[in-house]
């Protein structure tokens, strides 16, 4: 026991010693990539206002013309807040309106309450004696839609309490190879406490995400995730969620303006909930806006 | 028994009475008489030693909870410790005094405003490289918010001129974009300010200029003329003359730029401020977009051109308190403009 507790302060101590060398910043400019975290965290007593948007089909069956390309539709909306309570640790709130759903239309969750948390374990170093950032993050989502008691068949039958809830937990790894590129590891676990018939509660994701600085204002960011599912194949009706965008960078405000096939905003939604293809043109315009202000 | 109950009774009351509340203290930085004169000798003391009229910035050391330390924690931190030991809410959301101002001796010669000499006396130091005047020997002058700033902030300088407590409380209200500072706060900022007050030693004197100042305090010398002597050593305010950014942005200031010198003022002066959003929004750091970014605008009339950030400043807005103040002609010279520039053009390629 002695010996576990000594081990644990020396590694303590070994990590405080990393942590005084000089620290590789913004490996991403936001604290999101597309649909995923990235693993920024807000400098402590920072609020972020994050307003993100998914709009409908840019094609297919619904989209096109007759739906402006899916821009008189919206799939999910996100409005919220994090806050940087140290420099290491965020957390926020959003609201979400909830967009995934089932191959066979039935829905995930909806008008959801998400709850975030963010650790930054580790942080890259420009020596190399730290050579990725590591962030773990956590998110708690709970559905406030009304209960609907006599279907028992549909998720929003909520028979418990906690099966309005659906909670996510990643740890994520990123190097910024230089000025100009950065990749990150997301391997995760989703959790559903209530799912529709015959499929699973837990889910195992990993996602890559990508950063590529074109100028000091402008980058192309991507991200993709694949859960670890053999009811998620594109034969039942489940597609990989992945998303390409432009990053604006104009100095405390961040514009990204994205195309990606996932409906939904939240990782307890698009994970398990993506079943809209790219090749059928059901991608969709979306945008975030970021706001930093000092509190 | 009753010996071990005595000797821990004893070690509690020791322990309680050495115990003391940090706003039970009033460190306020004490003048003792200066026996002989050193270069630790303080030059306030010293001026009044031979005559001076006493400095007007003393602090009120009969206010509660005024304390050197709150000051210093106020100057730096950007709070202090209020009623009970708690600290105060911050004084400003977006700047500390430090972020624009040093607290050692920036000037290798106290009587004149030289940037460049300025510059090669902070790298050397260690010190960044910034707009505001050092707060070290501030209660030393009687001169605040000079020349130009009535340009800035209009009659808000009014009070401020010659009275060091308006000087602080405007530059937390309206530099700071911060709160008003209470009485004791202000008092506990100059009780800091104190402690890091002009000595003997800061003075540029040949041996003989010292020995005349030597003389007059013992009593053979002529102690006005003593006085006059060390008052030329300082300036009794900072300077302050505002310009405007070259006719011809495209062309720059009509002097030729040293990439060098440039480099100084980049990393001592704009990094200070911009890296890794210390205490801005806009980031900046040594990568090619950065400087590719600079350089793109430098001769534009966006918020982007140094020419037109650093010789108008930005303003507080709403919601994006945090500005950028202003670089006067006396804090960065044309030359050094152009210099700076010199090394962006260097750094994008």
């Amino acid at each position: 026991m002695l010996k576990s507790i000594l081990s644990l302060l020396l590694l303590t101590g070994f990590s405080f010693a990393l942590y005084s060398q000089e620290k590789i910043s913004q490996t991403f400019k936001d604290t999101r990539v597309i649909n995923s975290h990235s693993v920024e965290t807000l400098p402590k007593r920072k609020l972020d206002v994050r307003i993100s948007h998914r709009f409908g089909d840019f094609a297919g069956d619904n989209g096109g013309y007759k739906t402006f390309f899916g821009l008189e539709n919206a799939t999910d909306i996100l409005f919220g807040v994090d806050y940087g309570v140290t420099d290491r640790f965020t957390i926020g709130l959003h609201r979400t309106k909830g967009a995934g759903s089932m191959p066979d239309g039935s829905s995930g969750l909806r008008q959801l309450l998400n709850g975030v948390g963010k650790f930054r374990l580790l942080h890259q170093t420009s020596d190399n004696r730290v050579p990725v950032s590591m962030t773990l993050v956590g998110v708690a989502s709970l559905s406030t839609a009304e209960k609907i008691d006599d279907n028992p068949d549909i998720i929003r039958s909520f028979p418990k309490f906690a099966h309005r809830m659906a909670t996510h937990a990643e740890l994520l790894i990123a190097r910024k190879f230089s000025d100009g590129f950065s990749l990150q590891l997301i391997p995760g676990f989703t959790q559903r406490n209530l799912v529709p018939f015959e499929d699973e509660n837990g889910i195992f994701s990993l996602g890559l995400a990508t950063r590529v600085q074109l100028t000091k204002v402008m980058a192309l960011v991507a991200d993709v995730t694949f859960p670890f599912s053999e009811r998620r194949t594109t034969e039942n009706g489940f597609y990989t969620p992945l998303g390409v965008g432009l990053e604006f960078d104009t100095g405390g405000h961040v514009f990204q303006f994205n195309v990606t096939n996932a409906t939904a905003l939240m990782e307890t939604d698009y994970i398990p909930y993506t079943t809209s293809n790219w090749s059928a043109g059901q991608f969709r315009l979306g945008f975030t806006i970021s706001r930093l202000f000092n509190l | 028994m009753k010996a071990i109950f005595s000797t821990f009774s004893i070690l509690i009351l020791c322990t309680l009475m050495a115990w003391r509340w940090p706003v039970a203290e009033k460190a306020v930085g004490t003048k003792e008489k200066t026996a002989l004169l050193t270069k630790e000798s303080r030059l306030a003391e010293v001026l009044e030693q031979l005559g001076d009229a006493p400095s007007p910035n003393e602090v009120n050391t009969e206010m509660d909870m005024v304390s050197a330390k709150t000051g210093e924690e106020l100057v730096t931190l950007g709070f202090g410790r209020g009623p009970g030991g708690f600290k105060t809410s911050r004084q400003s959301k977006h700047f500390v005094c430090t972020s624009c101002h040093n607290i050692e001796k920036e000037d290798p010669d106290l009587s004149i405003s030289d940037p460049q000499a300025r510059l090669l006396y902070v790298k050397d130091k260690g010190l960044p490289f910034l707009q505001g005047t050092s707060l070290y020997g501030a209660v030393n002058r009687t001169q605040f918010y000079n020349g130009d700033y009535s340009k800035k902030y209009g009659s808000l300088v009014e009070a401020a001129r010659n009275n060091i407590r308006e000087a602080i409380q405007l530059c937390a209200e309206e530099c700071a974009q911060g709160r008003s500072l209470h009485e004791w706060e202000i008092e506990s900022v100059l009780a800091y300010l104190w402690t890091i007050d002009l000595k003997m030693g800061d003075l540029v004197m040949d041996g003989n200029e010292w020995s005349r100042v030597e003389q007059a305090l013992e009593g053979q010398g002529d102690k006005g003329m003593a006085i006059e002597l060390l008052k030329e050593k300082y300036l009794a305010g900072s300077p302050a003359t505002f310009v405007t950014p070259p006719a011809d942005r495209k062309e720059g200031y009509p002097m030729v730029g040293n990439a060098e010198n440039g480099k100084l003022i980049y990393e001592l002066s704009c990094l200070h401020c911009h890296e890794d959003g210390r205490y801005a929004f806009y980031r900046l750091d040594d990568s090619r977009f950065s400087f590719k970014h600079l350089d793109k605008h430098f001769s534009r009339y966006t918020r982007y051109s140094v020419y037109q950030v650093a010789r108008y400043g930005t303003s507080p807005l709403n919601g994006k308190r945090a500005y950028m103040p202003n670089y006067t002609l006396e804090k960065m010279s044309n030359q050094q403009m152009e210099d700076l520039r010199a090394y962006v053009v260097q750094m994008k390629k």
